[in-house]
Formats: C-alpha cells, sequence, structure tokens
C-alpha cells in the first residue's frame, strides 16, 4: 500500500485508496514502525476503519497497530452520535480492557530482599481464572449491582477507598449501564472469574520508577526514582466476552434490517439510537462497570499481599485506571464545530491533557506513564497507543524457546515471574512485541502524549 | 483433520472433512487443541448443543462459541462430538467430554470468542473446509 508521508510521525491512506472509504485514515507511526506494521493486514484494516457508517473526521491508528478482527488493534473511530453506528467489533470481545497503576511508599531497596515471597504472594491471592474460579462467591443480585454500580459496588463491601474513584476513568462507572440488557450466558461465564486475571496478554507487574522525565508531573503522582509501582493489566472476562459476541451475533442480523454494509462481517454494526444499538451500549457500559471492578478487586488483592509481606505500613495508592477498548459519547471540536460523537477505542487509551496514559511494554522490558496532550485533543479525538503491540504471531514466539529458559534470561535481569502456563511465558516473550521505546518516541514526538516516566519490572504474575 | 493458523495476534483453525459435518467435528476438535492439550480427556459428561443463525457461518461460529462457553462456566473440554441435524436455522448435535482439572491438565491459552473474520466454509475436491480465527 502506497501512503502519503505527511510528517515523520503522520502517514495517510486517502480517501480515494479503495472504494466505499468514507473519509481519510491517519496512521501515527515512524517509518521504522512502518516496516513492522507492514507484514500484516493491520493497514488494510485501518483502510476498512474508514468504511464505518457516520464516521467524522478521520479514521485514526496509533503506533501499536496490529491486526484484529475487522477493526485493527489500535484503531480509532470517531462516529455522529445522530447519524452513526455502533460496531461491538470497533470495541472489541474485551470490553474495557485496561490498565490500572498502584503507586506506593516503598521503593526497590526496601523490597527487592523479600521480592520472591512477594511474587510467590500475589501469583497465590491472584487466580488466573482458569481451572480455579475467583476467590469471591458472589450473588446474582450482588453481581446485577456491580454491573451497574462499577467499583462503588467494590468500596461498599470493604475493598477499597473513595479515593480509588476519584482516580478512575468515568469513577468507574460508565453511564447508562444495564445489567438486563447483559445475558444469563454473559453472567454465568463471568461471575466465577470475578477478582482474576485472564490468560494471553494479561498480567500484574511489580514495577520501579527507572527514569523520571518530567518531575513536576512525576511529583504530583509521589513518583521518583526507586519508587515501586504495580501495573495491572486485564478486562472485563469472560462477561465482556459474551456480551461482543451476543451482540456482534444480533448487530449482523440486524444491519439487513437497516441496509447497513460493513467490509468484515466481524464489523456488524446498528445505527446509535436503534434498540439494538442501544441495548448494545447498555451492556457494553455494564461490561465495561465488571471490568473496572475486576481491577479494583485485583488492587485490593495486591495491597493485602503488600501488606503481608512487606509490613502493615505499606500503602498502595491508585494513580489512575485507564480502558483501552470501549466506546464512549464525548463532545469533540471537528472541522471548526463542537460535535457529539461515540468514539470507538479499539486498543487505544483515552489520552485527554493531564490525564495519565500508561503505555505497558511487552514482558521484561520497560512500560511508560506519560500525560495526554493538547494535541491529541485536536488530532486523535483525545487518544494514544495503549502497548507495544505484537510483531510475531503466537506460534512463531513459541518456536525455539521453552518457558524454563525465558523464566531464567529474566531471573538473570533480576525479574522474577510465575505463570500458570508455559504459553503465557513463550507467546508473551518479549520478542513477540514491538519495541516500546520506538512506540512511545511516536506518541510523545507526535504531541499526544508527554512522558513522565519509564517503569521497569521486577516481579510478573500471568495467567 | 485440522491444522493451526498464523495470525499476529491470535489464532485460526484450519479443518477438513469428507463432509460438511466432518469439517465442522475437526474445527471443533482443532478449537479444543488451542485451549488445552487434549490427550488426556475421556467422553464422561455429555452437553446438547444447538447453535442457530441466519446462515452457515452465523451456525457455525455460534456451534464453535458453544465450546468456549461449556468451557468458561463447567470447565469441560470435549473430546467427541457429534452432530444429529443441520437445518437452514440450526445446527443440533451433542459433544462429550470431561471437566478440566488444574492438578492433571495442561491449560494452553484462554478463548475469548470465535470470530467472522477472514472465516470460510465451502467444498473442496475430496470434501468440506472451514477455516475460523479465534481472539484469545
Amino acid at each position: 500500500m502506497q501512503l502519503e508521508k505527511i510528517d515523520d510521525y503522520r502517514w495517510l491512506i486517502p480517501r480515494t485508496y479503495k472504494a466505499g472509504m468514507l473519509t481519510d485514515t491517519v496512521i501515527f507511526a515512524s517509518e521504522l514502525l512502518l516496516e513492522a506494521i507492514r507484514r500484516d493486514q493491520s493497514l488494510e484494516q485501518a483502510a476498512n476503519v474508514a468504511m464505518l457508517p457516520g464516521i467524522v473526521g478521520r479514521a485514526l491508528a496509533m503506533p501499536d497497530i496490529h491486526q484484529g478482527y475487522g477493526f485493527p488493534i489500535g484503531g480509532v473511530a470517531a462516529v455522529d452520535e445522530q447519524h452513526g453506528v455502533v460496531s461491538p467489533g470497533g470495541v472489541g470481545f474485551d470490553i474495557n480492557c485496561g490498565v490500572r497503576l498502584l503507586s506506593s511508599n516503598v521503593t526497590l531497596k526496601e523490597v527487592k530482599p523479600k521480592l520472591r515471597d512477594l511474587v510467590h504472594q500475589l501469583f497465590r491471592d491472584i487466580p488466573s481464572g482458569t481451572g480455579q474460579s475467583g476467590r469471591l462467591n458472589i450473588s446474582d443480585s450482588d453481581l446485577n449491582q456491580l454491573l451497574e454500580k462499577g467499583p462503588r459496588w467494590a468500596i461498599e463491601h470493604d475493598m477499597g477507598s473513595e479515593a480509588d474513584l476519584d482516580h478512575t476513568e468515568e469513577r468507574g462507572c460508565l453511564a447508562g449501564a444495564d445489567a438486563y440488557a447483559v445475558s444469563a450466558r454473559a453472567k454465568q461465564r463471568g461471575k466465577p472469574q470475578l477478582g482474576t486475571l485472564g490468560s494471553g496478554n494479561h498480567f500484574l507487574e511489580v514495577q520501579y520508577v527507572d527514569e523520571v522525565f518530567d518531575e513536576k508531573t512525576a511529583g504530583q503522582y509521589n513518583l521518583s526514582k526507586d519508587r515501586i509501582v504495580v501495573l495491572i493489566h486485564t478486562g472485563s472476562r469472560g462477561l465482556g466476552h459474551q456480551v461482543c459476541t451476543d451482540y456482534v451475533s444480533q448487530l449482523d442480523e440486524a444491519m439487513r434490517r437497516y441496509d447497513l454494509h460493513v467490509p468484515d462481517r466481524q464489523l456488524a454494526c446498528a445505527p446509535i439510537h436503534s434498540p439494538e444499538g442501544q441495548r448494545y451500549l447498555h451492556a457494553m457500559a455494564a461490561s465495561a462497570n465488571f471490568a473496572w471492578t475486576n481491577r479494583q478487586l485485583i488492587a485490593h488483592a495486591t495491597r493485602g499481599a503488600f501488606k503481608r509481606i512487606l509490613g502493615d505500613s505499606v500503602n498502595l495508592p491508585l494513580i489512575y485506571d485507564v480502558a483501552h477498548n470501549i466506546a464512549k459519547l464525548e463532545t469533540h471540536t471537528i472541522d471548526g464545530s463542537k460535535k457529539r460523537v461515540l468514539v470507538h477505542r479499539k486498543g487505544a487509551t483515552r489520552a485527554f491533557p493531564n490525564q495519565p496514559v500508561f503505555i505497558p511494554g511487552s514482558m521484561g522490558t520497560a512500560s511508560y506513564f506519560l500525560l495526554g496532550q493538547e494535541t491529541a485533543m485536536r488530532e486523535t479525538f483525545g487518544t494514544a497507543c495503549h502497548g507495544a503491540g505484537r510483531v510475531l504471531s503466537r506460534s512463531a514466539a513459541k518456536k525455539g524457546v521453552t518457558a524454563k529458559e525465558i523464566q531464567k534470561e529474566l531471573e538473570s535481569r533480576g525479574i522474577i515471574v510465575e505463570s500458570l502456563t508455559r504459553e503465557g511465558l513463550t507467546e508473551e516473550k518479549p520478542e513477540a512485541y514491538k519495541d516500546i521505546e520506538a512506540v512511545v518516541d511516536v506518541v510523545h514526538n507526535a504531541g499526544l502524549a508527554s512522558r513522565v516516566a519509564r517503569l521497569r519490572p521486577i516481579g510478573v504474575i500471568k495467567g | 483433520m485440522f491444522e493451526l493458523l498464523e495470525h499476529t495476534s491470535d489464532i485460526g483453525v484450519l479443518a477438513r472433512g469428507a463432509t460438511r459435518e466432518e469439517a465442522l467435528v475437526a474445527a471443533s476438535k482443532g478449537l479444543v487443541s488451542i485451549l488445552v492439550d487434549p490427550a488426556p480427556f475421556r467422553p464422561l459428561e455429555e452437553r446438547h448443543f444447538k447453535a442457530r443463525g441466519s446462515d452457515e457461518v452465523a451456525q457455525i461460529v455460534n456451534w464453535l462459541n458453544e465450546i468456549v462457553f461449556f468451557f468458561d462456566t463447567d470447565g469441560l473440554v470435549f473430546v467427541d462430538f457429534q452432530i444429529d441435524a443441520w437445518t437452514a436455522t440450526e445446527i443440533v448435535g451433542r459433544a462429550r467430554g470431561e471437566r478440566f482439572d488444574i492438578d492433571r491438565h495442561e491449560f494452553r491459552t484462554g478463548v475469548k470468542a470465535v470470530t467472522y473474520h477472514q472465516f470460510e466454509s465451502h467444498s473442496i475436491p475430496d470434501g468440506w473446509e472451514i477455516r475460523v480465527f479465534v481472539d484469545v
């Protein structure tokens, strides 16, 4: 595909590239990253995003873009609230997959001697959720409540504080959530998985602040060199997966009634204001609330594990919790006028000015804490990327390496890893992902979010 | 007969059989092999599958999603599949398997869902072929 270079970090797929594109697509990437991006179908999928009925502004792709289903991972689209569609495929199966960063009052030096015990305790206290249920046994009525309230439900049950809500996107409760829009099957799948991490690329990492780029902002969050932090990456588990499955199937049928056409059936959609579109948005919001509660419960278990190993004086306040698979109604300025739009972010993080943005790297490398910037509001509907982005398929990643070798190699670099499965290590090895530094460079230099601090892992737990 | 396919973030199954039904059984076994090592599992418990859909694609996707659903809810790993009827609106059948036990069995990767992405189901010179990608 021939891309038009706008500048060193922006590339254009013009709407004339293929029939059906309603707008241009802008790719945020460096020349180096484009080489990796070109290896799969992600650019073709980024062009498909521009075909979403009702899309306004430009379709966007973040520097960690890689091939997904219909939408690429790292794809962003805003659609007109009045005339546009909602596409569950533009949110993804893992609704409100996201990251939460906890700060602490301890340093690398204090934690290192007890690191092995700490990682082991975290691995025991936070189940992956496969072949082992979560530690909570909640009633159907509790589940319905938390679907509509989000982590406030957990706080009412002494599993967190009001301050946690203050530092969660949407205070952990997306408007419009309706527990009755979530099918019985989705609830059956999700209930035993509440408070669990999941498998694949989900993880919990104990990290330390390796470098500070913005002293003032870091200081506001009580972060300085060698401070210990915890990064939690997971989502809405089987509940969200089933909600997406249910609604892709329903909207696939509804599209015919509304005479809508999309280039990939996985992008099934319905008008935002149709009964089907509204019902999906109610269920998606409930799933998002489930995910925020899930991360709240994991944070609660993390705090318990830290206290058990390091003593009662250890505190782990929440810095921020942000979603990276979600569709949200927001007001943005497009072509000079304010407009209500539904922003689909699939594998992309909201990055409003001065909002914390977390970009996890691959296992064993670094993660970044950034701050959203004004440019993001002007160019990306307030969005930055969400990770490093895969380059190797899972089977390619597994070739020629064993889980033991990866574990040993990481230990030699001072990183202790516990994983339920061999695949959790081999498929997620650092080389399976793009270089996090290259991805963060693009986000920083394009002005979408600015670097605050680099975080390096010392303990990893995985499903 | 099935083989697993490469995809940057996820995994595909390419399944073949002498008939469409056999190809679906092969795709079902392929999906199970993504979740766990299926070798030690026995056909001890049975579940009825009913996969409705407006066309063959939706029916196959919904059938395969039953496997994901029963694994997540009952921990069931199916090793034996039987298709009793395949009409214009649904596939009806049965699956037999055993419950996953973390102390005895090897878990591989969690499957979020079966997708419509790059889906194929068509006849080939010596039978039928189904290609499906799953989100893991």
